[in-house]
């Protein structure tokens, strides 16, 4: 390969992976937090800290739950913007479609449904005169959840991987897309770069300069999870290519997407429009009993992982129930529709094509809805690679050219390493900061998840200021305290949290790996104990890399 | 049970053969037996096979544990974590490595 496209090759590797590097930090780090999300959840909700449970009884449980569930009013505030005229009272809607979802992770159950309005759209080609309402509930006794906890794990970390809890014009999406583009990049370019790629395929050299083996690392880490990074990457951009970066169903081909809706329909036999004719609604327990029984038939038994009814009480109404995703890579999937009215099946799906399947192993394979406790941990491993790579890519950035820039007086390695820290140790501050603080306010306090929230943005921002602040010996060519000051803060944090959610809670390490088990509960508890640890020994290396950089030279000599 | 005795034995298998290709380079080698230490090439031969050859049972028993599709994604990422695993040991405990060649002292 030609020198000068080697070249090329490592100045896109090295500006494209510093400029989104900070980006897919976040993706990665609470990707891999992301494959833990409900049992992040459990530890941040202890009220919900009880065994998973299958799909509860619709006729008995669910349908009094739905009778309850009120449109939401943040979307009501939202829907009231795009109507003409005062929206009705929110007690006088009722419900025109409902969905139950849950998981074999899940104890509580998601539930949520549309509210029809007969307010006139303000806008033509908006055609959803809904309003949505949604809520989670105990699914053993059909009690809500009180709306004031956020479950940490599944709507903070989880929307943090893949849009950054940044939903204004969906640039959150995009960044993360963009950086998901950059990793393919990376990864292409960084292999072009790579001289020795089979001969170095396992050499870390910790005991050389950072400069050496943070590359080392760079490379170990970036090579062997080359099919995860890469997959994950790619399979990323699929989920969301349809829906958010190329919406053509919506845009260009909106109306070839809404005609096919309709010969869709045609051709399933599941009605597009209600009749307006009032119908009843049969047992869908028994509908629930006869797709199982289907399930059986056709060799793959389950349970429901997703109901879901359209055209609630109306003659064309009909019943649709998804099989879990449990034991498979794909998503839910063998979909049986049933006519609400009657409970006879209206349509089996049959199992997708070449095309289809290829779609659903790509995303199932990212979504992760199986049950296989090696593979999730293998999948934060994949993860915590990820974020290993990138840092010790800023690393490696930083210590190449500190002493230039030390010697002609430029701040540029200064900067990068305070953004470095503020990604490495201070997103795990605020992660840790927030586990922390929600143990720390009361259960019953107003808006405790905002607060939550705050804790986290708060922390990271502490973070970033006290980067800065100490950042001044990377301008002489030294190592940045703040590296080392940060793991300490890590290290409290963490195990601050753990103490509290026993203080709390009374669920010590004690009682939920041995007394009454709950793993959910016990391994956060652990993840974090292991995590200041972790930080702890950093804080010694660190603090032996520091006293050797005052004199580097002589280091160097003594090291050979 | 028996699914996880074969993910047990795939793991297993995966750093055993990853330890083996590790050493089938002369590199790693010395790292184990001292830096005046001679890897003749019938040695890294045999290694590479062994290697090779533990990475592939590795697969058979991650397809003996899960459907097809499943066992594809653990066999990849149980690669990953191994090539780790013995990345980090050579790095700071090379020694224990030396169970993988049968002789506990110098050769």
């Amino acid at each position: 390969m030609s020198t000068h496209f080697r070249q090329a090759m490592t100045w896109l590797h090295t500006w494209l992976g510093l400029v989104l590097g900070f980006v897919l930090m976040a993706a990665f780090f609470f990707g891999a937090l992301s494959v833990f999300d409900r049992e992040i959840d459990r530890w941040a909700i202890p009220e919900t800290r009880f065994d998973p449970q299958p799909m509860p009884s619709f006729d008995t449980v669910l349908q009094p739950v739905y009778a309850r569930l009120k449109p939401h009013p943040v979307d009501l505030a939202a829907t009231q913007q795009r109507v003409i005229g005062d929206l009705p009272s929110p007690d006088t809607l009722s419900l025109s479609s409902l969905y139950a979802y849950t998981t074999h992770r899940d104890p509580v159950l998601a539930i949520g449904g549309e509210f029809d309005v007969p307010n006139k759209l303000k806008d033509d080609a908006d055609e959803h005169a809904h309003v949505h309402g949604w809520a989670t509930i105990d699914p053993r006794s059909g009690e809500f959840l009180p709306n004031n906890k956020l479950k940490i794990g599944s709507e903070w970390f989880y929307p943090m991987h893949y849009q950054l809890n940044w939903s204004w014009l969906n640039l959150g999406y995009w960044l993360v897309g963009l950086a998901a583009f950059t990793m393919l990049v990376a990864l292409v370019s960084g292999v072009i770069m790579h001289r020795k790629i089979f001969r170095e395929f396992f050499t870390f050299r910790p005991w050389k300069r950072t400069q050496r083996s943070a590359l080392d690392l760079h490379n170990l880490t970036g090579v062997v999870a080359l099919p995860f990074h890469f997959f994950f990457a790619f399979t990323g951009l699929v989920i969301f290519a349809g829906t958010v970066y190329f919406p053509l169903g919506h845009t260009l081909l909106k109306p070839l997407h809404d005609q096919h809706e309709v010969l869709e329909a045609r051709r399933t036999g599941l009605p597009h429009e209600p009749a307006g004719v009032a119908a009843p609604l049969a047992s869908v327990d028994a509908m629930v009993a006869e797709a199982k029984r289907r399930w059986a038939a056709r060799d793959m038994p389950g349970e429901v992982g997703l109901l879901t009814i359209n055209h609630l009480h109306d003659a064309n109404g009909y019943v649709s129930l998804y099989r879990a995703g449990s034991d498979q890579v794909a998503l839910v999937g063998q979909a049986i529709h049933f006519k609400a009215s009657s409970g006879e099946v209206l349509r089996e799906e049959a199992p997708p094509g070449v095309v289809g399947s290829i779609n659903e192993f790509l995303t199932g394979l990212h979504l992760q809805h199986f049950e296989h406790w090696l593979l999730r941990w293998l999948y934060v491993l994949g993860g915590l690679l990820g974020c290993v790579c990138i840092a010790t890519g800023f690393i490696f950035f930083v210590e190449k050219r500190k002493r230039k820039h030390a010697e002609s007086n430029d701040q540029g390695s200064r900067i990068v390493d305070a953004l470095a820290v503020t990604m490495v140790t201070g997103m795990v501050i605020a992660t840790t900061g927030m586990l922390m603080v929600n143990r720390l306010l009361p259960a019953d306090l107003a808006g405790k998840g905002e607060w939550e929230k705050l804790a986290f943005w708060g922390c990271w921002s502490l973070a970033l200021l006290h980067a800065l602040i100490r950042s001044a010996p990377v301008a002489r060519a030294r190592l940045n305290p703040a590296w080392r000051e940060q793991c300490w803060g890590i290290a409290l944090l963490a195990v601050a949290a753990v103490a509290l959610n026993w203080l709390g809670t009374g669920d010590h390490l004690i009682k939920t790996m041995i007394g009454q088990a709950y793993w959910a509960v016990a391994g956060v508890d652990l993840c974090l104990l292991a995590t200041a640890g972790l930080a702890l020994c950093s804080v010694r290396k660190l603090a032996r890399r520091e006293r050797l950089s005052v004199a580097p030279m002589a280091a160097e000599a003594a090291h050979g | 049970m028996a699914e996880a005795l074969a993910m047990c034995l795939a793991a297993l298998f995966s750093l055993s053969g990853m330890g083996w290709l590790a050493l089938s380079l002369e590199g790693h080698w010395r790292q184990l037996w001292g830096p005046k230490a001679v890897l003749n090439a019938s040695t890294a031969q045999w290694l590479r096979l062994a290697g090779w050859t533990s990475l592939s049972l590795s697969a058979l028993c991650c397809f003996i544990a899960d459907r097809p599709s499943m066992a594809v994604l653990v066999w990849v990422m149980l690669l990953a974590g191994a090539a780790t695993a013995i990345a980090l040991l050579l790095a700071w405990r090379a020694h224990w490595l030396r169970i993988l060649a049968f002789r506990p002292g110098n050769p």
